[in-house]
């Protein structure tokens, strides 16, 4: 049994986890997802344990994507529709490369056994050992990123809730900006475009991690996407619908023009 | 190599009367964390994760926000939450750049279990815990 795969051969999630296998899948079917690495719950322990022989195998594994690495973690029982991890368990950006890989797959490993995660897990009934998986992609640097509803996640109405920031999407993900809101229904008329205020964003260092920028004050409450890239993002939504099924949560960032999906999952809460 | 080098528990009283064996198995279990200075390691009413031994770097023991001592390499900490599955009863702060070996309440368990001596230590330790409560 392979534990280290590229992403795109990810088809068991006890193994490898729901996330990584809901971007393997979005991969088989065309979507665009930045190219990476699935490593199983077994060998990302293995690595947080200071086995060698691992270590050098997922080195040589993820080497050919070169640098820098997004460090995602997908746990094995993550994000059911009774359950969401979210911000419990880590992504990591900016991992300059395959050398910074150990430490940045140990971090993910205790923040799967960590206090609050542990806590977390009691509360909604989990009382297994933790699995955690990892998905190691290409870092993609966007010009703008943000997150997706492919159903209204307060209202529940048929429509698509876009919100949308500067550089990358950790910054409407932490919620430590007012994002654009948009919201597009299923004809795809636009029904809102509401700028937010956007003070910051988080960018890339050449030298690994990342760095919050302050936003020059003309673009603040400029919107940042247009009509086309709306048409694109609604397109993509629709499109994981197909694969998924209905109400997905989605994070998707937008370089040099193009547009990725990062993550699509289950919305773990829809309507009132 | 898997888990924590042996040398590391060694120095470690809990495991002080153990043979090479029982330590090296044991070291296997563990796996090393790292805390920057400052940062929390283990909140007081949280929900307990792992049990904690120092290899490099000091961190102070808060109870109810006040200072009540500093731990020091070989000292350990963690272990009252994953014996009887309640909460943290203090919070650790790193005072230092902090390295630890940890081990996770599914493994510490059977550790315990399996290693009476280890078992004889704790309960001494929380004998002397509950002495000192109970001339407060």
């Amino acid at each position: 049994m392979k534990e280290v795969v590229p992403l795109v051969k990810a088809e068991d999630s006890t193994i490898f986890g729901s996330k990584a296998v809901g971007l393997g899948q979005a991969m088989r079917d065309g979507l665009p997802v930045p190219p990476g690495v699935a490593l199983s719950g077994s060998i990302v322990e293995a690595v947080a344990g200071g086995d060698e022989r691992t270590i050098k195998k997922v080195a040589k594994s993820v080497r050919p994507l070169g640098g820098p690495l997004a460090v995602r973690s997908s746990a094995v029982d993550e994000d059911g529709a009774q359950a969401s991890f979210a911000g419990q368990h880590l992504t990591l950006l900016n991992v300059p490369s395959s050398g910074e890989l150990t430490s940045a797959l140990s971090e993910i490993w205790w923040s799967a056994n960590s206090d609050s995660a542990i806590t977390y897990r009691q509360r909604v009934g989990l009382f297994t050992r933790p699995s955690v998986g990892v998905v190691v992609q290409v870092l993609v640097d966007p010009d703008t990123a943000g997150v997706m509803f492919t159903q209204n996640p307060i209202t529940g109405a048929d429509e698509q809730v876009i919100e949308a920031s500067w550089g990358l999407g950790e910054a409407v993900v932490a919620g430590r900006v007012i994002p654009d809101h948009y919201r597009v229904d299923r004809s795809g008329e636009v029904l809102e475009r509401t700028p937010g205020r956007k003070s910051i964003a988080f960018r890339t260092l050449s030298e690994g991690g990342t760095v919050e920028e302050e936003i020059p004050p003309q673009l603040v409450e400029r919107l940042c996407l247009d009509d086309d890239q709306l048409g694109e993002l609604t397109r993509l939504a629709d499109r994981c619908e197909h694969v998924y099924g209905r109400a997905r949560d989605i994070e998707w960032a937008i370089a040099g023009g193009t547009l990725y999906l990062l993550q699509c999952r289950a919305v773990t809460r829809a309507g009132p | 190599m898997t888990g924590v080098p042996v040398e590391a528990l060694q120095r470690v009283p809990l495991f002080a009367d153990l043979n090479k064996h029982e330590i090296k198995r044991i070291a296997g279990l563990f796996k090393e964390r790292r805390f920057s200075e400052g940062e929390t390691v283990i909140q007081q009413g949280s929900g307990g994760a792992a049990f904690f031994v120092i290899d490099s770097g000091e961190a102070t023991v808060f109870v109810d926000g006040k200072e009540q001592r500093v731990l020091k390499p070989g000292d350990y900490f963690g272990e009252l939450a994953l014996i009887d599955e309640g909460t943290r009863t203090a919070t650790v702060t790193a005072s230092s750049e902090l390295v630890c070996s940890g081990v996770t309440f599914w493994d510490f368990r059977p550790l315990v279990e399996e290693n009476g001596v280890i078992g004889w230590k704790l309960l001494q330790s929380m004998v002397k815990i509950y002495r000192a409560a109970q001339q407060e």
